[in-house]
């Protein structure tokens, strides 16, 4: 992937404005202490179901803490949960799936069969079974949403690799005397790595998603510490009293999902790398 | 082609009759929404059933009847009398009362519904009966193995509704289920797991509860109880018409109901009581010093205010305030006091650290905190946790799908907890904090000698009802010394209904919308 396409994908009009939202958001998540006078965790009953204002822009929720404050800090769960599950997923997919289509044979045939085992089952089936033997929380979240999305990229990597295996740059590494580690590690991998970033991006969104349902079943952070789908659970049994305490969680998980997703096309699009995308799926 | 148009034709013309006939009917049916925690009961047999819904009551009548005040009155039962040992109960059954299916009900089908009891999941409630002995054709005598001042009790409630002993036990596990005969004021039409029950009226009915102005059939045809898991979305249908009458609303969506012009909220006292189980053997909380501190670090009247809206009451024993054995002496009540809290934290060792939370030899008095994830758990608990870091003691929630949290306690690994009980009467006590059953249901792990032998005493050794009131007064009352737990909040039971559709009687007098009322409730024409 050239350093570029990030940086081209923000030229797209879509791209653009999708990049701008996720930066605010990734930045609010880092600076959140900065950023807000309230604490998320402390609770003034009496100043509960404030509809926004101008001390509090969003209002406040059922134990009277600032919902901005806690939307701010609940970006911090939301995005470093999914984001670390992604990446382990993404890691621990391209080990196996590049050992599989690298080594062949039993491997191969015992790991396809495994990832077509859990492929074949919905992903928020498979977090919620393991969020059940693992227990609720957010290492718990992590791991569940990191073992949901490893079929996805054991078998976008495995199938990379079984169509990169036979280009004759590899005929030529191996006959100068380079050892499967070299070709796998310099040659193979790096040439997919760009379709399975492009897809990691993408399935961010899906695990912002995931995490939030995990949240809402009570299953994600626990309490006080806050999570867009946590709070929505919480706003979903209010929702006649205090709409705006499910209405905010809900917009930031809509639009930073639509905003992974635009720049997810328009990585894309820069990267000229649909075709790829398409015969992997 | 003609065919198509002419069948188009002639299905709107059937759909447009079915349009007029339901609306002809309209004005007999009525649809109730369950209450939330009567969702998904398996069957209508309240022999082997461990949670049973309103309709079973309209479908089965009972011996004895309560009233709102808890006094026991007639139902099938017209008369009994008690031997002054206790040893012996006689009951004098009505006459003319006739099954759904036809089938008489008489002196006989009382000892053969008895004995289906035997080894049954409710064998409990007829354990101290020894014989049924049949006087006459209308009269039966209960032969008992002790006294059991507690038998009106289990004969009015609705796991002692009457079934018809012949289709039992020709049904087998299908009875309740698939079909199912009673000789209540409305018989099973269809029913639908988790889903919904469709009842019609028996109009052979003429032997309704005396604590219901109507005791002939009812005045409502048709009744259908929907079965709706979330709250919010039961309003929903109730508000935009959908149903007319929701038989349990939360504390929260009260005031919505309220500001509504064609809905009316009818409240009565509850049977639940939240509390926060507290188990005595996992440290720090084997020291009683700190279970107190703990339970007295529960602000009642905060949580009364702010997560319920004001509505219902603060719980300071472990009983709902209608039961004599919750009148235990003011200073065994356990009531919010930060300062003895704090003071008993300070003399068990834990004193106040830097961060707000107290240590003791370098520990932290960090605790797990239990939960359900039904949204009132998880709010209420959320204040029960700022409410024990204001004096330092730092719990973290972890919250169970409310279907696994009763599996999860048999482990016995939880520390505190937030749950709820619905139940009217003080063997209760019993179930949560009897030694032989640890885990689930004694979420609180309590065994203590002497409150087993007061135990004991309250449930088998009372020969009359003072005796069980004051016996079980004072097990209830060790109970409480020992702080296994902090009794939280009692809510009221709340229906919410369609006043434009519906009338309800102006008095009511059981202890909660059922039979009683359901027969003096009228659809407006």
């Amino acid at each position: 992937m050239s350093a570029a396409a990030p940086i081209r994908a923000l030229r797209r009009p879509s791209g653009g404005v999708a990049g701008l939202w996720l930066a605010l958001v990734a930045l609010a998540a880092v600076a959140a202490p900065l950023l807000t006078p309230y604490a998320y965790d402390v609770q003034a009953l009496r100043e509960a179901y404030q509809a926004p204002s101008a001390a509090h822009w969003l209002g406040t929720d059922e134990f009277g803490r600032d919902l901005l404050t806690r939307l701010i800090y609940g970006a911090r769960t939301s995005l470093s949960v999914s984001a670390t599950a992604i990446a382990i997923s993404v890691a621990c997919g391209m080990v196996l799936g590049a050992a599989a289509a690298w080594f062949g044979g039993w491997f191969d045939r015992a790991v396809t069969v495994v990832v077509d085992l859990t492929w074949s089952f919905p992903e928020i089936l498979i977090a919620l079974i393991l969020v059940a033997i693992i227990g609720p929380g957010t290492t718990g979240t992590m791991i569940a949403i990191s073992v949901a999305y490893l079929a996805q990229f054991t078998r976008l990597t495995r199938a990379q690799i079984m169509t990169l295996k036979g280009e004759t740059f590899i005929e030529a590494a191996r006959s100068l005397g380079a050892g499967n580690a070299h070709i796998l590690l310099r040659h193979l991998l790096p040439n997919a790595l760009a379709p399975v970033l492009v897809s990691a991006m993408l399935a961010t969104g899906d695990a912002i998603i995931l995490e939030a349902t995990l949240g809402f079943f009570g299953l994600g952070a626990q309490p006080p510490t806050p999570s867009w789908g946590g709070m929505m659970s919480a706003g979903s049994a209010l929702v006649f009293k205090a709409p705006w305490i499910i209405i905010f969680p809900g917009l930031t998980v809509a639009i930073t999902v639509i905003a992974i997703n635009l720049y997810g096309d328009a990585l894309i699009a820069a990267l000229d790398i649909r075709a790829k995308l398409r015969r992997a799926a | 082609m003609t065919f198509p148009f002419r069948k188009t034709l002639l299905s709107a013309s059937v759909s447009l009759a079915a349009l007029f006939a339901g609306a002809a009917v309209m004005a007999q049916e009525a649809v109730f929404v369950l209450n939330t925690s009567e969702v998904g009961a398996p069957t209508y047999n309240p022999i082997k059933a461990t949670n049973l819904n309103k309709a079973t009551t309209l479908i089965f009548d009972r011996l004895v009847s309560q009233a709102a005040d808890l006094s026991y009155h007639p139902w099938l039962a017209e008369s009994w009398e008690e031997a002054p040992d206790g040893m012996a109960w006689t009951f004098h059954l009505k006459k003319g009362v006739k099954f759904h299916n036809g089938e008489p009900f008489n002196a006989n089908t009382v000892k053969e519904w008895l004995e289906l009891f035997k080894a049954s999941e409710n064998a409990y409630m007829t354990e101290a009966v020894a014989e049924v002995q049949v006087i006459d054709d209308a009269t039966v005598k209960f032969v008992m193995s002790r006294p059991e001042p507690n038998l009106l009790y289990n004969l009015s409630s609705s796991y002692m509704s009457v079934i018809e002993p012949k289709s039992y036990k020709e049904l087998g596990d299908n009875y309740g289920v698939t079909e199912v005969y009673g000789t209540g004021p409305f018989k099973l039409e269809s029913f639908a797991i988790g889903q919904e029950t469709v009842l019609t009226r028996n109009d052979d009915y003429t032997w309704g509860s005396p604590l219901s102005k109507n005791t002939g059939p009812a005045k409502i045809a048709k009744i259908t109880f929907r079965e709706i898991a979330e709250d919010s979305t039961a309003f929903l249908e109730l508000k935009t018409g959908g149903v007319d009458m929701l038989l349990g609303v939360p504390a929260d969506l009260i005031g919505e109901v309220k500001k509504e012009a064609n809905l009316a909220v009818l409240t009565m006292p509850g049977q639940d009581v939240y509390y926060m189980p507290i188990n005595v053997t996992k440290p720090p909380f084997d020291d009683i010093k700190v279970r107190e501190a703990a339970a007295k670090a529960i602000n009642q009247e905060e949580i009364l205010a702010s997560v319920f809206g004001g509505i219902g009451s603060v719980a300071d024993t472990f009983l709902i305030s209608a039961l004599p054995e919750g009148h235990v002496p003011d200073a065994d009540k356990i009531h919010y006091d930060p300062v003895r809290a704090n003071a008993l934290l300070d003399e068990a060792g834990w004193k106040m650290g830097a961060n707000g939370v107290r240590e003791k030899d370098g520990q932290p008095l960090k605790v797990s905190l239990w939960t359900q994830s039904d949204s009132i758990f998880r709010r209420l608990t959320e204040v029960v946790q700022a409410q024990l870091k204001a004096v330092g003691i730092e719990a973290e929630i972890t919250t169970f799908d409310s279907s696994m949290i009763r599996d999860q306690y048999k482990t016995g690994e939880q520390q505190l907890a937030v749950r709820s009980y619905n139940w009217d009467n003080a063997d209760i006590v019993d179930w949560f904090f009897g030694g032989d059953r640890l885990g689930y249901p004694n979420v609180s792990m309590f065994n203590d000698p002497k409150a087993e032998e007061l135990r004991a005493k309250a449930m088998t050794g009372s020969k009359n009802m003072e005796e069980r009131v004051a016996n079980f007064t004072a097990y209830h009352d060790y109970v409480l010394t020992q702080f296994p737990m902090a009794p939280i909040y009692q809510p009221v039971d709340a229906v919410a209904y369609n006043a434009d559709h519906l009338v309800l009687p102006d008095t009511i007098n059981a202890p909660g919308i059922g039979p009683v009322a359901i027969m003096d409730m009228e659809v407006k024409e």
